[in-house]
């Protein structure tokens, strides 16, 4: 069965398409990305999951069920893209409370431990850091133990290190057989944490795979090195190579293909390659060639 | 449920404007009147002032207790995305807009519980056992119309406005109501108004109990009447900042 189905749905607000005619399948078990830019309907899809807004046309099922019935039967946990605490209550009384709400939830402690919350378990949320503060929204979507997490943007105003130690709370709730579908605008992030990234252009999918199969599909690759004196002719008939740009003593090639261009950059010329650096594809690249093409 | 109420109360606890406004200031001010006009002696009916004066300012606590406690949290709540947080829970919408009432409720007691005793320690006050339950009774029950409002306030505006609509509310229907000064000493213009605020009736049925009458229909009728109308707004109101679009 899959855990969320999306047939045709669309949402307007006025004259504005957020969401146009959208069609989804997500397995029981997958953890999806939902990855697109500002405004591509990414937040508003997963409102109407939550039962937060309703589709202007179209049905959404989350376990078979319609999605006010999934939240009632306490199948959902979800970090909203914005949201506060209460300021008065600590995180131990915040997370405690939600949690309680649910019908068959995890143990206090696993939960405040999932979220890295165990030393900041007494504190009050409004003497909590921006990052502490989505770690305890992440603590509050996890409590009930759902069945199906939803993440908006989870990682913003974290830095590095708790980005990192987040993807791996993440994996580890994956890891349980719960199915998760997380938004973003980093195809590297989409990249390293899900098993399916769905790429969200204007309401819409424009691409739908692993995230090697959306990154191969894109000439958002680059090859870089020190250049130095020597010339850049030829460069732009490498293998894979889409465009080739000079700053300084550096060169940049544009390409769908790292490898290809790599073996060609080595095989094929008689440079002397300093300081080779390959940059993955990122979501502006991406985006701009996915689009391009619907 | 429980447990949402025992959280619902332990944050407004802990929030100082609360504290300030509803528990302090209501005894600090009975504390003064009857410091300065306590045993004077109402002629109509014989009750001493520091009497008269207990059920001015338990009810300006407990009035302002309900619309504080309502009104501005539950605006941030909804602004701050609080609510939506509840909203994807399993938690039914009924349950919160009741569980805001009860809370509400509770966090009235402590101001009457307070300049009730503080009357009793410094101006020895003294009721039948009886009229002290009725007095209690009545001014914890008659709270609901202000209940009603705060949360109607809270359901309408962002917490930037209810704020200030929720401030002049409360001093509005406090003072026009006879909490802060009687109710005869008014021009005749702010007398016909007040008459018909639920505060004045609100205080009246208080000021009967502690004079040995029995509350007056008109003011009985009249908590009652703001109560259905007021609780009916704060139903649309609360419909209206849950709708789902
Ligand atoms: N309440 C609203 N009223 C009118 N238009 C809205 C509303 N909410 C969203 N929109 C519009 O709908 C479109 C999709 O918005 P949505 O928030 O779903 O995008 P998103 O993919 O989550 O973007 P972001 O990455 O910026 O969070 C945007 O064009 C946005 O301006
Ligand atoms: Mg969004």
């Amino acid at each position: 069965m899959n855990a969320i189905a999306f047939t045709g749905v669309t949402k307007k607000y006025g004259d504005v398409v957020a969401v146009d005619g959208l069609t989804l399948d997500i397995p029981i078990g997958s953890t999806v990305a939902l990855l697109g830019p500002n405004g591509a309907g990414k937040s508003t899809s997963i409102n109407m999951l939550l039962g937060l807004l309703r589709p202007t046309s179209g049905d959404i099922k989350v376990f078979g069920n319609g999605p006010d019935q999934a939240v009632t039967r306490g199948d959902i946990g979800a970090m909203l893209q914005e949201g506060s605490l209460i300021p008065e209550l600590t995180v131990r009384e915040s997370v405690d409370f939600i949690r309680r709400l649910y019908p068959d939830p995890l143990p206090l402690d696993e939960v405040l431990r999932m979220a890295d919350l165990t030393d900041l378990a007494g504190r009050r949320a409004d003497k909590l850091s921006g990052g502490q503060t989505q770690r305890v929204r992440f603590a509050l979507a996890i409590a009930g133990g759902p069945k199906l997490l939803l993440l908006d943007e989870p990682t913003a105003a974290m830095d590095v290190e708790s980005r990192r130690s987040f993807w791996d709370n993440m994996r580890a709730y994956a890891a349980q057989g719960r199915t998760i579908v997380f938004a973003t605008h980093y195809l590297e992030e989409a990249d390293e944490n899900s098993d399916r990234v769905v790429v969200i252009a204007r309401g819409q999918v424009v691409a739908d795979g692993t995230a090697a199969e959306i990154k191969s599909g894109v000439a958002g690759h680059a090859v870089s090195f020190r250049l130095g004196s020597q010339s850049a002719a030829g460069l732009d008939a490498l293998s894979g190579v889409s465009a080739v740009e000079i700053q300084a003593d550096r060169v940049t090639l544009r390409t769908g293909d790292p490898d290809a261009t790599v073996e060609a950059l080595y095989r094929k010329t008689t440079l002397d390659v300093r300081d080779l650096q390959i940059h993955g594809a990122d979501l502006e690249d991406a985006f701009l060639a996915l689009t391009k093409e619907s | 449920m429980p447990h949402y109420l025992k959280i619902e109360l332990l944050r407004m606890f802990r929030n100082k404007r609360y504290v300030i406004f509803v528990v302090v200031f209501p005894v600090v001010f009975y504390l003064l009147y009857s410091n300065l006009w306590g045993s004077e002696v109402d002629q109509a009916t014989g009750v001493k002032a520091s009497v008269i004066l207990m059920v001015s300012m338990a009810a300006y606590g407990a009035l302002a207790a309900s619309i504080m406690s309502s009104a501005v949290p539950w605006a941030q709540e909804r602004q701050s995305g609080w609510l939506r947080q509840l909203q994807i829970t399993p938690l039914p919408g009924w349950a919160i807009i009741t569980t805001k009432l009860i809370a509400s409720m509770v966090l009235v007691l402590p101001s009457l519980l307070l300049v009730g005793l503080a009357a009793v320690l410094t101006q020895h006050v003294s009721l039948p056992v009886g009229e002290w339950f009725g007095l209690i009774g009545a001014l914890w029950i008659g709270v609901i119309p202000f209940v009603a409002l705060g949360l109607t306030i809270g359901s309408l505006l962002p917490p930037d406005t209810a704020q200030p609509v929720a401030m002049i509310g409360m001093f509005g229907l406090a003072l026009l109501g006879g909490l802060w000064f009687p109710v005869d000493i008014m021009p005749s213009a702010m007398k016909s108004i007040a008459h018909v605020l639920p505060s004045y009736d609100y205080a009246s049925i208080g000021w009967n109990i502690v004079a040995g009458d029995a509350p007056e229909t008109s003011a009985v009728l009249g908590i009652a009447g703001w109560a259905v109308a007021l609780g009916a707004l704060a139903v649309l109101a609360y419909r209206r900042a849950t709708v789902r679009a």
